[in-house]
């Protein structure tokens, strides 16, 4: 008889448990409905969490699918193109917008960013990523997901070593690089490391982050090329100039091998995004610990103001083809809550902020430091963006390419940049 | 007249069953080879994006651009001069070692297992393991020149310099299918026949005559088809340029298959990658055309 009690108690707090979490999916607004997101391998934490996130307050099942960096702009058109569909969200790297948009991947989001504008709250992203972010042909196409500006990282322990101080210029920067570099020889120590590995994201970003300093840009105001600007050419003659005495050799160093060099105690100076100090620190047998600091970019020639540059950054859009825009949407709304951006950039292997809110966020100070915080947050408001139209891919691999050949001394900064601005002005004509 | 049209129907007939029987490679052949072939054509002769295919026909435009672009140039005389370095090497030093393991161990048994390792080896580890090797500091290479007592003033970059990266490329090429090479050359010369080798014996023939006499030419038309395969191969590279060098520095290991990617997938522009294709097959045709001449020629030389 107790038995028959017992199984019959069993059962009714079984069935009680179900029905209340039933009662409670049912309450979540998408409980059973399902978005596939398309995200970048190096954000596949941070994205991993947004979805998990989103799951917990709606209920719909975010499926996060990650694929590489360099594949993601690829993927988002073939899918388009070939109508598989399978994508609901898809991040865009910001360079991509233009080039998605043209191509129909993104639906138009402008009058769904005025039905949301106070949701949304563009008055507290960075105003240096928002246009390059979600605008393109006078329209919105999406909202700003990481926000990538470069800082200048060093080693304190190595410049006391050597007797050096921090470079406030971009030609100091190339001293200190060379008298580290030289004193350092014996011990394979290397005053920066400069990277010209010639994947864009590497490369361009190197150049750019000069670009800015010596107070120059890809584009004037109207969007014609100034890529062989006597700033353009002071900037990439600086990159030269530095590359003798870095780590060998720049046209092979990427972030691998800068991240190696540097987490061992072997570079005194780097450029890379504001996790540097965690990704160093963590590297197994890393000896930089605390002695790892950042700054804002450097300045160059009569410029003041430093502006570096927004190497990477990415956006989030909804497909044309998602299977279910409602949700796609709400998500989108969702990932750009302020204590969601919070949320994403307090873990680690997170995001970079895209909301000021965020850089004044204790939790957020307290997880990379106060310093990179303020480090992080002048980068990005005085930050130069690279192009973001249907021309810029290629004309990224112009420069890109030309870049290479300066590196190794094919041809000379003028010749480099002057060859970039003749195709790129016939680019931008519409040869 | 019944007796001669009885075959003939029978023959008909085993043509039409043939051609049955033949049908679903047929088919898979034209979906699979024929049409990519013709869509690609098509697509070169057309100012095409990835999102955006045959937008206008251009005509030869693509093809035009092509031959002035120096980059493409470039890329095609770096793809034959690793294509043929990494072959040549290749055959050599796989030749080499079969001779060597030939003789020394009939079986080989082991050995071809512990050979299947590098072209087994995902091509990232390989990249991984070789960009160790290569470092101009910590690099295993450096440091052994250095062990040795070659120490130049800044450390050697292999893959950072531009007259060594391609160099470095064809390198690791060699460590990853020189065992591929050596299998096959093994198993060439164990199916040679005994009997020439015991006739020369009794008529005093030296090891090094045996090999110039008789190994060399019974083993000649296996070591060409070998060299053609890796030819091949080779001018196929892409794997190892993106994962060490991304074409750099500069434009020293820019090979053909790496720049149409770029072209075809990072700047979208479709049209002009498919002329680049078409081209760069035409130069492939072309070598294995004259590698299959010379296959034959070496055939009717030995044979």
């Amino acid at each position: 008889m107790s038995r028959k009690v017992t199984i019959a108690f069993l059962l009714t707090v079984i069935a009680l448990a179900l029905t209340s979490f039933t009662v409670v999916a049912q309450d979540l607004p998408f409980a059973g409905r399902v978005i596939n997101f398309l995200t970048i391998q190096p954000h596949a934490v941070a994205s991993r969490e947004a979805a998990r996130l989103f799951e917990e307050e709606t209920g719909a099942d975010v499926q996060v699918l990650i694929v590489p960096f360099p594949n993601i702009t690829e993927k988002a058109l073939l899918d388009v193109v070939s109508g598989a569909g399978e994508y609901d969200v898809v991040e865009i790297w910001y360079t991509s917008l233009g080039t998605l948009a043209a191509n129909d991947v993104l639906l138009d989001l402008t009058e769904w960013w005025e039905t949301n504008a106070e949701a949304i709250g563009a008055d507290d992203f960075a105003p240096t990523i928002l246009q390059p972010y979600t605008e393109w042909d006078g329209r919105r196409w999406a909202v700003p997901y990481d926000g990538d500006a470069h800082l200048l990282w060093y080693n304190s322990a190595l410049f006391e070593e050597y007797g050096q101080t921090l470079p406030t210029t971009w030609e100091e920067y190339v001293e200190v690089c060379r008298a580290i570099t030289e004193a350092g020889a014996a011990n394979d120590v290397y005053g920066c490391g400069v990277m010209g590995l010639p994947a864009p994201i590497i490369q361009v970003g190197s150049f750019a982050n000069r670009l800015g300093g010596f107070g120059g840009a890809f584009f004037d105001a109207e969007g014609n090329p100034t890529v062989n600007s006597p700033e353009a050419i002071a900037a990439l003659q600086n990159m030269l100039d530095a590359a003798p005495y870095a780590l060998p050799e720049p046209p092979s160093v990427g972030f691998d091998e800068v991240i190696g060099a540097f987490s061992v105690g072997r570079v005194a100076m780097a450029e890379f995004w504001t996790d540097f100090g965690q990704i160093v620190g963590g590297v197994e047998g890393s000896v930089v610990g605390e002695t790892t600091v950042a700054v804002p970019m450097l300045v160059g020639g009569s410029n003041t103001t430093p502006r570096p540059a927004l190497n990477a950054g990415f956006s989030v859009g909804v497909s044309t083809l998602a299977q279910d825009p409602e949700v796609a949407e709400a998500f989108l709304l969702f990932l750009a809550r302020p204590e969601i951006n919070v949320a994403l950039n307090t873990i680690v292997g997170g995001l970079d902020p895209t909301r000021l809110s965020t850089f004044d966020n204790e939790a957020y100070r307290t997880h990379v430091t106060p310093e990179i915080a303020d480090a992080a947050r002048t980068a990005i408001l005085a930050a130069t963006a690279w192009g973001n139209t249907p021309e810029w891919a290629e004309q990224q691999e112009v420069l890109n390419n030309n870049l290479s050949a300066a590196l190794v001394g094919d041809l000379t900064a003028q010749e480099a940049l002057d060859a970039t601005q003749a195709e790129w002005e016939r680019i931008h004509a519409g040869g | 007249m019944a007796v001669a049209t009885a075959p003939q129907k029978q023959n008909i007939h085993s043509q039409g069953s043939n051609f049955l029987l033949a049908l679903p490679v047929i088919t898979v052949l034209i979906i699979f080879s024929i049409y990519p072939l013709i869509y690609m054509f098509a697509l070169s002769l057309t100012d095409s994006r990835l999102a955006r295919p045959f937008q206008e026909f251009v005509w030869l435009d693509n093809f035009r651009r092509a031959i002035e672009d120096q980059l493409f140039q470039t890329s095609i005389v770096n793809t034959l001069i690793y294509g043929f370095s990494a072959a040549i090497i290749q055959l050599i030093v796989g030749f080499t070692l079969a001779l060597f393991f030939y003789r020394s161990m009939k079986t080989g048994k082991y050995l071809r297992t512990l050979a299947l390792f590098p072209f087994i080896t995902p091509p990232v580890a390989v990249a991984m393991i070789w960009r160790l090797i290569y470092e101009p500091n910590a690099g295993l290479i450096n440091y052994y020149l250095r062990q040795i007592g070659i120490n130049p003033a800044d450390p050697i970059a292999w893959l950072g310099n531009p007259d060594l990266a391609l160099f470095s490329l064809i390198l690791v090429d060699v460590w990853q299918w020189t065992p591929f090479v050596f299998i096959l050359a093994l198993a060439a010369l164990q199916a040679l026949p005994a009997e020439p080798y015991e006739a020369s014996a009794v008529d005093g023939a030296s090891p090094i005559q045996s090999f110039f006499y008789l190994t060399l030419p019974m083993v000649a038309p296996a070591l060409t088809v070998i060299f053609i395969i890796r030819v091949i191969g080779a001018f196929k590279i892409f794997d190892q340029v993106y994962l060490l060098t991304f074409g750099g520095p500069g434009s020293s290991t820019q090979v053909a298959s790496f720049y149409i990617y770029r072209v075809g997938f990072q700047q979208f522009d479709t049209g002009y990658a498919a002329a680049l294709t078409i081209l760069l097959l035409i130069v492939l045709t072309i070598v294995v055309t004259l590698l299959t001449q010379f296959r034959n020629a070496v055939r009717t030389r030995f044979e």
